[in-house]
């Protein structure tokens, strides 16, 4: 082993122009794949890891309108309906068939402090349910979650984050403290850590990836609606509902406007709870009459990440693009170290007339290929930084998570590693054929 | 020397040919690729727009923050924007070309059958406004236009009592209606085959949809203007011709007419965008660059990559070869002919390699297809990237080719 890396260094050094170019050339794969296999990695990670494998997205259609039909020649997707209405969460709250569930919304809202001249600014929150917390494991900095009994009786109660207590008030100490919502006043009575999964999948219609932006503090839903704040968008509403959804706000009663999730532990539970949904939609006595047949879907996280296209076509091509990048770098490097191994090819016929094995010639080459390649490696580490900061530069919505995590760090060198095997095998099995006498006879 | 001498020589030495016929098939199936990518990524830049660009001045994003503007304070905005120092005229707009914040999604199917996606612009006078070119037809009537606003967040297209009339561009009314002349045609909602349907009353030259990632293929100019005012809405745009020599006064102008007419109710959340036509097209425009420079890159890493290759692999081999060449050449084979050896056994390689290699792009983009929202790789691209390939091929093997040509008959002579 000693040996074999004393002589690959030694080979290294004998041919330096083709080393540096052979070095250069795996680098360059090397940082192209890694750049984009990194901004790959950080856009598919699990958002919630320990969590996300058994939370649901429950849907059941009770919308009282006609299906859309429109076909778009253009791309766009009209049929993405994943939301309910308030009236059919209640039911579902009520039933309580999952371990844990929670209607979730992200407002976009003014919240103001307490006192005179109290600090405003619009921002978002989460609108939900007292089961959020467990469900999504948010955890506290101080004070407590709302109960079952708070929601139901619509208390005004909120939970901040610390970032937007320090803004609104100057301090993370501020429970019982009045945070001013709509024409409500809500009592703080927990301040949060900063909770901010990637993608925020959960509401995707609000934010999908960001570094900034996140849920700056959650209330209870009945008593923001209580306070005149309405939710964002919805799906589709209600024919005949008096209030229609426009673009200052939906009604939660007749627009489908919440996604619903759920916990279920396992593959038993999921059956179960999808046979009561599709049950829920084919008692919906008032959808008849609108055509529709009786819709229900239950969706893990991972299937609906996938479904909503959440990460960009356009970064898993760059990723296959620079993949193939590599492999043409490779073929490069093997055919440099075939051509510096077969010049050799008179001192390895000595080695071999002197006793030498095949599988000795052999292993020194994979070595001294193998050096190279992790010499590359060392090297495309800044050029992948440089890769990751140029794609930050450039704003489109996720970039800012184009970040190496240690991870992706080691899996570098890894890659390099493994990248300098394969490339050696071919030039380096080349060189243990080497016939011993015809060199030696020649030289 | 004849062909089947230099493939008997090239099988008896495998190795090398096969990695340089490996790294030709490789760098053609990328560049193909590649090339593909570029096209699609230009042509949105080198469609013509149809549009009076330097006299346009586009106003964006006019929201309230309380309620919906009515149809009157929309036409008040309109008013008071054209009566501003430099401005020839204004239009209230519900879509506006390089504005992707509001784009109109309609499907058109003509009597022959075929169906097209195209964008729509809502607003009154947009034809002189936008400054487009009629070039068949005439534009809306004043009687025509009935009003339409944007309150719901879904909301679909309102039936009408008698065919819609539409002013459409040239190259669609070519692709609805081929040789025949498009006016007076009526077009059809695929979804609604009872509904009266669109007739075309104008044409114009061109028209750029805002779409941007759908204005590929021969589909930039798929728009339709429909006879529809702004009515009562939530959010407005206008579309702003100026006086190009008073720019600057009528820019002013435009930000204190918008300032004036809808003040003390405008959303602090959503500000209002008043930007010239080519400020709005560089922005627009952003992503599809920063992709241009990533592929042009990609590109130029390729093509060095491959050159060095080929570089190395010939200059090797030429070498291995010097006793060889020294006998020919001792022989009597003049130097033109040695360099032409060695550039007719690259041509070889390399042209198996790009035969190769245009299969394998064929086949990397037909399973990309599968995967991603791709458009199929049109044959063109194959002969284009194995062409770019061969030469490449050619130049990297001229200097070693001319060093084993440069081999003085001598060092036949002398043992290696």
């Amino acid at each position: 082993m000693r040996y074999n890396l004393t002589l690959a260094w030694e080979g290294l050094k004998r041919y330096p122009r083709s080393t540096i170019l052979a070095v250069l050339t795996v680098a360059m794969g090397l940082a192209a794949t890694m750049t984009t296999l990194a901004l790959l990695h950080q856009l598919t990670a699990d958002p919630l890891p320990g969590r996300s494998g058994h939370l649901y997205l429950a849907w059941v259609d009770t919308v009282r309108a006609k299906p859309q039909q429109n076909q778009s020649l253009n791309d766009i997707t009209v049929e993405n309906y994943h939301r309910i209405k308030w009236d059919d969460a209640q039911v579902l709250l009520r039933d309580h068939r999952a371990t844990w569930q929670a209607p979730m919304a992200s407002v976009f809202t003014e919240m103001t402090g307490d006192g005179e001249h109290a600090p405003h600014r619009r921002d978002y929150l989460l609108a939900t349910t007292s089961e959020f917390m467990p469900m999504l494991g948010v955890s506290l900095r101080s004070g407590r979650g709302w109960s079952a009994a708070e929601d139901a009786a619509r208390a005004p109660v909120a939970i901040v984050d610390s970032d937007m207590a320090v803004r609104l008030y100057g301090t993370v100490d501020v429970l019982g403290r009045g945070l001013k919502l709509g024409h409500g006043v809500f009592r703080i009575i927990g301040v949060t850590a900063p909770f901010s999964p990637q993608p925020h999948f959960y509401d995707l219609s609000a934010i999908t990836f960001s570094g900034s932006q996140r849920d700056m503090a959650f209330v209870p839903l009945g008593a923001l609606l209580d306070a005149g704040v309405d939710l964002a968008s919805s799906d589709a509403c209600d024919e005949n509902g008096p209030k229609k959804s426009t673009l200052f706000g939906t009604d939660a009663a007749h627009c489908s406007s919440l996604s619903y999730w759920v916990d279920l532990p396992d593959g038993k539970a999921v059956a179960d709870f999808r046979a009561y949904l599709q049950h829920y939609a084919e008692n919906q006595q008032s959808l008849a009459g609108y055509g529709k047949s009786a819709r229900a879907e239950l969706t893990g996280v991972g299937a609906w990440l996938s479904k909503q296209n959440v990460v960009p076509d356009n970064v898993r091509l760059n990723a296959w693009l620079a993949g193939s990048f590599l492999l043409l770098c490779m073929a490069n490097v093997a055919g440099l170290l075939a051509a510096r191994f077969l010049r050799r090819g008179a001192e390895i016929g000595i080695r071999r007339a002197l006793g030498a094995p095949r599988s000795a010639i052999f292993q020194q080459h994979v070595f001294e290929a193998a050096l190279i390649c992790l010499v590359g490696g060392v090297l495309a580490l800044p050029l992948t930084l440089f890769g990751l900061w140029t794609l930050r530069l450039q704003a489109s919505g996720f970039t800012d998570l184009a970040r190496l995590d240690p991870a992706m760090f080691v899996a570098l060198f890894a890659l390099a590693l493994v990248v300098g095997i394969v490339t050696g095998w071919l030039p380096a099995w080349r060189a243990s054929r080497v016939e011993p006498g015809l060199q030696v006879k020649s030289a | 020397m004849s062909l089947a001498v230099m493939l008997k020589i090239l099988r008896r030495h495998a190795l090398m040919p096969a990695l340089v016929l490996f790294q030709v098939a490789l760098a053609c199936a990328i560049l193909c690729n590649v090339l593909f990518l570029v096209w699609q990524r230009v042509q949105p830049m080198v469609a013509p727009s149809g549009l009076a660009e330097d006299e346009l001045v586009l106003v964006d994003q006019v929201t309230s923050r309380v309620r919906p503007w009515t149809g009157a304070e929309v036409r008040a905005g309109q008013l008071a924007l054209s009566h501003a120092p430099g401005v020839r005229s204004a239009s209230a707009a519900l879509g506006l070309p390089m504005i992707g914040t509001m784009m109109i999604d309609y499907t058109l199917q003509s009597p022959r059958g075929v169906k097209v996606g195209v964008n729509g612009y809502f607003g009154e006078g947009l034809v002189n406004s936008l400054g487009l070119q009629l070039v068949a037809g005439r534009d809306f009537l004043p009687s025509e236009y009935r009003d339409f606003g944007v309150n719901h967040s879904s909301s679909g297209i309102p039936a009408t009592s008698a065919a819609e009339p539409i002013i459409i561009p040239q190259s669609l009314a070519t692709q609805l209606f081929g040789d025949q002349p498009a006016v007076g045609q009526i077009l059809q909602v695929p979804d609604e085959p009872d509904g009266h349907g669109y007739q075309v009353v104008g044409v114009v030259r061109h028209l750029m949809r805002n779409q941007l990632d759908m204005a590929t293929d021969g589909r930039a100019d798929n728009t339709l203007l429909a006879a529809k005012r702004v009515g009562d809405t939530a959010m407005v745009g206008y579309a702003v011709r100026i006086d190009p020599a008073m720019r600057e006064v009528a820019l002013h102008g435009i930000r204190e007419a918008i300032r004036q007419a809808f003040g003390p109710l405008l959303s602090d959340d959503i500000p209002v965008k008043i930007t010239t036509y080519a400020e709005r097209r560089h922005e627009a425009l952003e992503s599809a660059r920063a992709a241009l420079w990533l592929f042009a890159g990609v590109t130029l890493a390729v093509l060095v990559v491959t050159a060095i290759g080929i570089m190395g692999l010939t200059g090797f081999w030429v070498q291995r070869r010097t006793r060889q060449i020294g006998i020919q050449r001792a022989l009597g084979a003049r130097r033109s002919q040695v360099l032409r050896y060695f550039m007719v056994e690259n041509l070889l390689i390399a042209g198996a390699g790009v035969l190769i290699g245009m299969a394998l792009a064929y086949v990397a983009n037909a399973v990309l297809m599968r995967h991603y929202e791709l458009p199929r790789l049109p044959w063109a691209y194959l002969p284009i990237g194995g062409a770019v390939v061969l030469l490449l091929g050619q130049l990297a093997v001229w200097s070693p080719a001319r060093r084993a040509a440069d081999a003085p008959p001598v060092v036949a002579t002398r043992s290696v």
